[in-house]
């Protein structure tokens, strides 16, 4: 079968859990990856890290490449590599492309029509465009942290900006790829962290440009919603959590009331008009009393039965055994050589004839390095193996 | 300037948010966006009128925002003329994107295989709920999908209530997942001269959202990755969040000695930095309650401007934990077009909009019109792309087709 990225090659001088997963997910639709990773630091016999299951994420159906990039040689074999590979990605510091003579102006002597993604903390532009790239820094300044929580608690660092980005940049690269495609031409991309951040915050960042107000900077309490059938956490007797997405009340308000216990004709709350707006309140009192009276088992069997759209709150166990997210490989089973039977993170997008595969688990450094050379270079065997005797690759 | 996605033609067949903003990533880059609509009332997404209680003001930027770029096509699609529009108009198109049920496409005749035998070069997209396989099909809104994934239970401290991410947060990855999925099918599409099916479920999305802590939960199946982690027993202190005087602040430093003795000098603290409890990597991960208890003490003495201005001196990576006001006066936001100014029709003004998180250097996306009006588009579409001649279009009218 074949695969959607079979024809695209792509150099990785990424050095971190997100933006390698950018990378993964062109590996996983078939790209041939080509990590490019420091010498081990260690001597043989000495690394015992042991499997990094972040590593096994981020790195699966790469090749690894390790080269000294300190030496002048070690930088020459990536530069001989460029003309081989269509897609360059790096979230390196600026300063440090610069000294590598990395840069998407000297690549594009090598391959004028390259593709040359850089993920970045703050984007290439502005005062900032040279902060480091760490999404807590991102994230503290997008503006959500402060109103995730109820009021009184401490700001939320929720971590999910960065998985954003990833996504960004591997769309980035398919946009340059598209358009490279139908004219022949290469271009750089950039994403930087903060716009992965703003990205995910969409509705509250262009609520707030638009309608203002101090709701949107200052935590509201779940018992002060704006609607009390959509967007809210209420605790059943044992202290689980149940949360509503019933935006259109007047919809599920019959059913959703008869669940319930509560009449259906309730005149306090019998339109949206009086549900989402004068007695509001009321109604999010009564529902915070009436879930407290049975167990979350409960309510999530009442739940189901009646196709209504809430649920209960769950943790990592659930979708770790659910058989919904194995059947559609969400998450996958392997049985990892040397350390057993494990569960991973598969593959978010469903493809009829190209579908993600795992065709390698993630490299060991430098597992690759000689058939690359071989491979895409025609180096010889004396000549490889020279460069490792020489501590240029390993 | 030409655009990167010059000359794709796709049928928007969404409501809400996730699929939507798919369709917007690509028309901000150029695709002819052609968003079909229900004659009556339209996209949900138009019907919206407050947010957070709060009124939602002159102009729906719910709608208008997440629409931008495209054009609307107001289509009965339960009559059987207006499904005939439809498939004329799948044969002229690249892509056809739908976040309705899969039952309800079959139930119009516009499944995979009807839409695919009219032009096998379509690139199918659907985003389900819960994935084209299994039994799930219970109704499927962010924040109960989120629910599911277990990210919401392990945000927050200890007793308080699940988080939630953000109004629309995993419709906003979902979204983003089927614009990618979409390029990969088009970009093999371009090779082989054949389409495809592919899905990007909110929940498939919402699981990878929550990789940097699902991963290492399906791993070891360790608790504490699960669980809520108060703050105050972050394992690293020196990337945490603190109350200083006035406000929060973010700190993030590694634990490693040289940062930790830059800290300790950035705080003037001798006794900290000779504190036997805290002089090693290790010591440090230890003691960790105890070390952000004292720095909680010492760094309430002073404002986040005084405590800034000294790590600057120091080299300390931190900020002031903003609000969104702050954000929307950033010049970081604006000077990379993360933010854009744009006519608004409706307010006949300039209105402020999230802007382009992915810049092309080549073929930069652009911000050209803000949503359509209800069938805007539906003659035009009609009589110049699928060549209606006016008496056939005034026929589709009086059978109530279109508006």
């Amino acid at each position: 079968m074949s695969k959607a990225l079979d024809d695209v090659t792509v150099l990785d001088l990424t050095t971190t859990f997100w933006s390698s997963i950018g990378t993964a997910l062109l590996a996983d639709f078939g790209a041939r990856v080509i990590r490019v990773e420091d010498l081990p630091k260690c001597g043989p016999g000495e690394h015992q890290n042991g499997w990094d299951c972040d590593v096994e994420l981020a790195q699966r159906n790469k090749l690894c490449l390790a080269v000294d990039l300190e030496q002048e040689s070690g930088r020459a074999i990536v530069r001989e590599l460029i003309p081989r590979v269509d897609v360059v990605v790096t979230d390196w510091p600026r300063a440090r492309i610069e000294q590598h003579g990395f840069d998407y102006a000297s690549l594009c002597v090598l391959r004028p029509d390259v593709i040359y993604a850089h993920a970045t903390g703050f984007g290439p532009k502005g005062p900032d465009r040279d902060l480091p790239a760490l999404d807590e820094l991102a994230a503290a300044r997008t503006g959500m942290m402060p109103i995730l929580p109820q009021p009184g608690q401490p700001p939320v660092y929720a971590g999910v900006g960065q998985m954003y980005t990833a996504v960004m940049l591997a769309l980035g690269t398919m946009l340059a790829l598209h358009h490279r495609q139908a004219t022949g031409v290469g271009q750089e991309v950039d994403v930087s962290l903060l716009a992965g951040n703003m990205y995910g915050a969409s509705l509250d960042v262009q609520a707030f440009l638009a309608m203002g107000g101090e709701r949107f900077l200052h935590p509201v309490s779940r018992l002060d919603a704006g609607n009390p059938m959509s967007g809210v956490l209420y605790p059943s007797q044992d202290g689980r959590w149940v949360c509503l997405t019933m935006p259109d009340t007047d919809r599920w308000w019959p059913p959703f009331a008869a669940m319930m216990g509560l009449d259906q004709n309730d005149p306090r709350f019998d339109s949206h008009e009086k549900r989402c707006g004068e007695n509001r309140l009321e109604l999010l009192q009564v529902l915070d009393h009436a879930f407290r009276q049975q167990p979350a088992a409960h309510w999530k069997q009442e739940l189901n039965r009646r196709q209504l759209s809430a649920d209960v709150i769950e943790e990592y166990d659930y979708p770790a055994s659910d058989p919904q997210a194995l059947r559609n490989r969400y998450i996958l089973e392997l049985d990892r050589p040397g350390v057993g039977p494990v569960k991973t993170l598969g593959f978010p997008i469903f493809m009829s004839d190209t579908p993600a595969r795992l065709n390698r688990m993630a490299p060991g450094v430098g597992q690759h390095s000689a058939e690359i050379l071989h491979d895409l270079l025609e180096y010889s065997e004396d000549r490889i193996a020279t460069l490792i005797a020489d501590g240029v690759i390993a | 300037m030409s655009a990167a996605l010059e000359g794709i033609r796709v049928i928007d067949l969404t409501v809400w948010f996730q699929g939507p903003v798919a369709a917007q990533h690509l028309a901000d880059f150029g695709a002819e966006v052609i968003k079909v609509e229900r004659p009556q009332g339209g996209d949900q997404g138009r019907g919206v009128r407050s947010i957070k209680a709060l009124p939602v003001g002159d102009w729906n930027q719910y709608f208008l925002v997440i629409n931008r770029n495209k054009q609307s096509v107001a289509l009965d699609l339960k009559k059987p003329a207006g499904r005939e529009v439809m498939y004329r108009l799948v044969e002229k198109s690249d892509v056809f994107l739908s976040n309705m049920g899969v039952e309800l496409l079959e139930s119009w005749d516009l499944g995979y295989e009807k839409l695919s035998s009219i032009n096998p070069r379509l690139v199918y997209a659907t985003n389900t709920g819960y994935g084209r396989f299994g039994a799930v099909t219970k109704p499927s809104f962010d924040m109960t999908v989120q629910a599911l994934t277990g990210i919401m239970a392990r945000l927050g401290e200890p007793g308080q209530p699940p988080i939630y991410l953000g109004m629309g947060s995993g419709d906003a990855y979902g979204g983003l997942m089927s614009a990618l999925g979409i390029l990969l099918a088009l970009y093999h599409r371009n090779r082989t001269g054949r389409g495809q099916m592919i899905d990007a479920s909110l929940y498939g999305a919402q699981l990878f959202l929550a990789a940097s802590t699902l991963q290492k939960y399906l791993a070891g199946g360790q608790a504490e990755h699960a669980k809520q982690q108060s703050r105050k027993a972050a394992p690293n202190p020196l990337r945490n969040t603190y109350a200083t005087k006035d406000r929060w602040v973010f700190l993030c430093l590694e634990n490693t000695d040289a940062d930790w003795s830059r800290l300790c000098r950035s705080l003037d603290d001798q006794k900290l930095a000779a504190d036997p409890r805290f002089d090693s990597v290790i010591k440090r991960r230890q003691h960790a309650s105890e070390l952000i208890e004292w720095l909680d003490r010492v760094l309430a003495q002073r404002s986040a401007a005084e405590w800034l201005t000294r790590w600057r001196a120091e080299g300390i990576t931190a900020s002031r934990i903003n609000n969104l006001a702050e954000l929307a006066d950033d010049p970081q936001t604006w000077e990379n077009d993360y933010f854009l100014g744009t006519y608004c029709e409706e307010v006949q003004r300039q209105v402020k909009v999230r802007g382009l998180p992915i810049g092309l250097s080549k073929t930069p996306g652009a911000v050209n019109s803000l949503g359509p009006e209800l069938g805007q588009h539906t003659e035009i579409v009609l009589t110049e792309l699928l060549g209606y001649t006016w008496e056939q279009v005034d026929e589709l009218k009086t059978q109530g087709v279109i508006p």
